[in-house]
Order: C-alpha cells, then structure tokens, then sequence
C-alpha cells in the first residue's frame, strides 16, 4: 500500500469487485472495458472477482485507488506489457469523472510512471480513450501524453458508430529521463 | 487497363498444411508480420493446423485464414482476418505472399482486392484494420491505394533485429473501399467480376472435370 498525500494506491482485491462492477455502463462504453476486438467487457459480480485474483492483479499491476478517508474513488493498471518493445497500456478510471482533475489522479498516474519508467524500465506508455471520455483525454494530455492518431468505427454501442483515439507517452519526454541524465528532478513525487 | 489474372482466395485445405508452413518459417514471415524464430517445424505445423480447422459450430471464428491460389502458380499465399468482431463488423487483415517472386505489385494488389471484397461484401463487415510496420513500404502503399486511411502512427512499437521501428495503424471502411471501386469501376470492378465468374464456373464442375493448374478455364 502507498500513502500519498491525497491517494492511497493498493493492489486490487476481490472485495473491490463491487466499485469496479458499477463502472461498467454500457451506455457510455469506456476503453479500460474493451477487448482486443473493441467488444466490451461486461462481467457478472462474481466474474470481477475471479478477475481480481488473476493476471496483471497477481503480478501487482492492477490498483484500487482510495482518498485518504478511505472511500473507493476508481482504479488504474498497467496493462498489455510488451516487455520485447517496452511499453505498456495505461488504464485509469473513476467513479466519478471529476476526479481526472483532482490531485489523487495526478499521484496515482505519478504512481503508475515510475512503475512503467523507472522500475519496469519502459520506452513508452500508451493510453485509449474513446471520443466520450473527454475528461480522461484532458488529463492524459495534461500529464504530457500526445495523441498518435483517430481509429474510425471500432465500437458499435448504443446504436452508433465510436471513435477510439490512442495517446502515447515516452519516457524520453519525461522526468526520469532527465533525472538520468543528471538534470534536477522536477516531477511529482509519492512518497512510499 | 484491366490486367488478366487466374487468382482467387479460397478456404486452405489439408494439402496446403507444407506450404502455409514453409511460408510461416521464412524469415520475411517473421520480419513482416509475427513469429518466434525458435519455434521447431511440429510448432508451427500443430498452430497452423488449429488456424486452418473448422470451427465449432455452436461457435462464431474469431479468426479466418484463407489461401490466395492461382490457376498458373498454385497457392502463393495466405489472408489472415483476425480479431474477427460480429458485433462491431469488424477484423484485423494480414496478407502475405508466400512465393517470394510474385511479390509484384499487380497480384499483391489483386490479391488484398480479393481479401477486401471478401470481407465487404461476404462477410459483411463495416471495417477492416491492418498493421503495417513502418519499413515495408510496398504494403503500405498498397492499402493506401485501395482507399485506407492511416489512422495511427504508433512511434518505436514494434522491434525487429535490436531496432524499433514505427508501426501503422490503417483502417478501411466499407464507404472508402466503394468509393475505390466506385473509382476504378471498368477497369478493377471488371477484372475482379471477371476473376468471380471464372471461380465460381470452376467451383461449380466435377473435381474430375476442373482444369489443371496452367490451363486456361471456360
């Protein structure tokens, strides 16, 4: 468990099968639900908590994220680690969309880049977002992520066509890249 | 300009398990689409075997491989339709052509026309993606030429021999592919409809009856 000053970070458990089960909304479709086909990914309760035992929660790469009065706020994961090419795909989300712009989101992405760049070591990250979750788009790209392109019609939901936008993050554009090569760390700092 | 071709996709059978797995084993197979080098010949036979069967019939494929085959040349290479979604009508393609000397440009295009039409106008689809890797040019050109759009640059995603390389992201909309044939109608639509009849002509006869590779049909 990391203790922020505004976030506390843990490794997801099977009793968060509840708060990550009411994300799930198949009327605005979010990219964290999809598939590699852009299905969505609704599962039952019980399938979310055989989930939360299993692949990236058991090697430590899924999170639950909590205020520090202890209220679920939302998640965030590594996922797709490609470790050959060095990257992995960013995933974060919240219960409530407000949050993208408070601080704990900021100390939870902070979290999850000196995972992806300092301990994993990463080239890049990646990050989907489709044309609806404009408040996880802002935020990517306030925390310095830059757009690689527009996909057409990968999801057909609610009666229409959507649009998916992916977003990367290089690690050559960010503090630990400095700090490495001996400039001042200026980045955001969790402490743990 | 209308080409004549004798090229046509078809389902793979058991006869083309040597070929599929002679073309997988190359090195270009692994440098243009996937592939771990050290995989032994009874690995790949054993994955190519479970691509090419049948699927359950309680179940939808998710992926679909077909055999691009021509009446001169026998089977020169293989269409891969992969992340097959019937909800969203949509798949990932790979084409590759096998025998290293029809690499022309004329039956790679005939050839990804074919595939197109397929999956358009048989299987429905609303979209079509493919990923191209930034140094194979031919290809690339190719799709752009049949009206995909290149949606995605994805910088340093893809690693071959120690170095990164860019890969592309294209996507192929129903509207933009008839809108290419819209286009080109007279000259490719003829061809492939000419290509269409002669199959089918062929499908239709005894096995007994069918031409034999080089020999011209109706």
């Amino acid at each position: 468990m990391i203790t922020g000053e505004f976030a506390v970070i843990r490794t997801a458990e099977p009793q968060d099968a509840e708060t990550f089960h009411s994300l799930q909304d198949p009327e605005c479709p979010r990219s964290a639900f999809l598939d590699r086909r852009r299905e969505p990914v609704l599962a039952a309760r019980d399938e979310v908590r055989e989930m939360l035992t299993q692949k990236e929660v058991a090697r430590g790469l899924f999170y639950a994220l909590e205020d520090t009065t202890g209220s679920m706020r939302g998640f965030c994961a590594l996922r797709e680690l490609n470790p050959e090419v060095g990257y992995a795909e960013v995933v974060m989300m919240f219960c409530q969309d407000d949050d993208f712009q408070s601080p704990l989101a900021d100390e939870a992405f902070g979290f999850l880049a000196r995972q992806a760049f300092q301990r994993m070591r990463l080239n890049k990250v990646t990050a989907r977002c489709m044309a609806h979750e404009s408040a996880f788009r802002a935020f990517l790209m306030r925390n310095g992520f830059q757009s690689d392109g527009v996909q057409r019609d990968v999801l057909f939901a609610i009666g229409k066509w959507h649009n998916q936008e992916t977003l990367s993050l290089f690690r050559s554009d960010t503090h630990f890249a400095r700090a490495e090569d001996g400039a001042p760390d200026k980045g955001r700092c969790v402490a743990e | 300009m209308a080409v004549k071709s004798k090229t046509f996709i078809r389902r793979a059978e058991r006869e083309d398990l040597d070929a599929v797995v002679t073309w997988m084993e190359d090195p270009d197979f692994q440098l243009f689409l996937y592939g771990d080098p050290a995989r032994s010949p009874k690995q790949i036979r054993e994955q190519i075997v479970s691509m090419l069967g049948r699927t359950p019939e309680n179940a939808l494929p998710r992926g679909i491989y077909l055999i691009i085959d021509s009446a001169e040349h026998g089977p020169i290479g293989l269409i891969s339709l992969q992340n097959v979604s019937w909800r969203n009508r949509a798949c990932s393609v790979d084409v590759y052509i096998g025998k290293k000397h029809l690499r022309n440009r004329t039956l790679a295009g005939i050839a990804f026309f074919r595939a197109m039409a397929y999956c358009f106008d048989e299987l429905n689809l609303h979209r079509v993606t493919a990923y191209i890797y930034a140094f194979n040019a031919p290809s690339w050109r190719l799709i752009e030429k049949a009206g995909a759009v290149r949606e995605l640059t994805l910088r340093d995603h893809v690693v071959r021999d120690g170095t990164r390389y860019d890969l592309y992201c294209y996507g192929l909309l129903r509207a933009d592919f008839n809108a290419f044939r819209e286009k080109h109608r007279g000259s490719a639509g003829a061809l492939m409809t000419s290509m269409v009849e002669e199959q089918r002509h062929t499908a239709g006869r005894p096995a007994n009856d069918r031409p034999e590779a080089g020999e011209r049909a109706g």
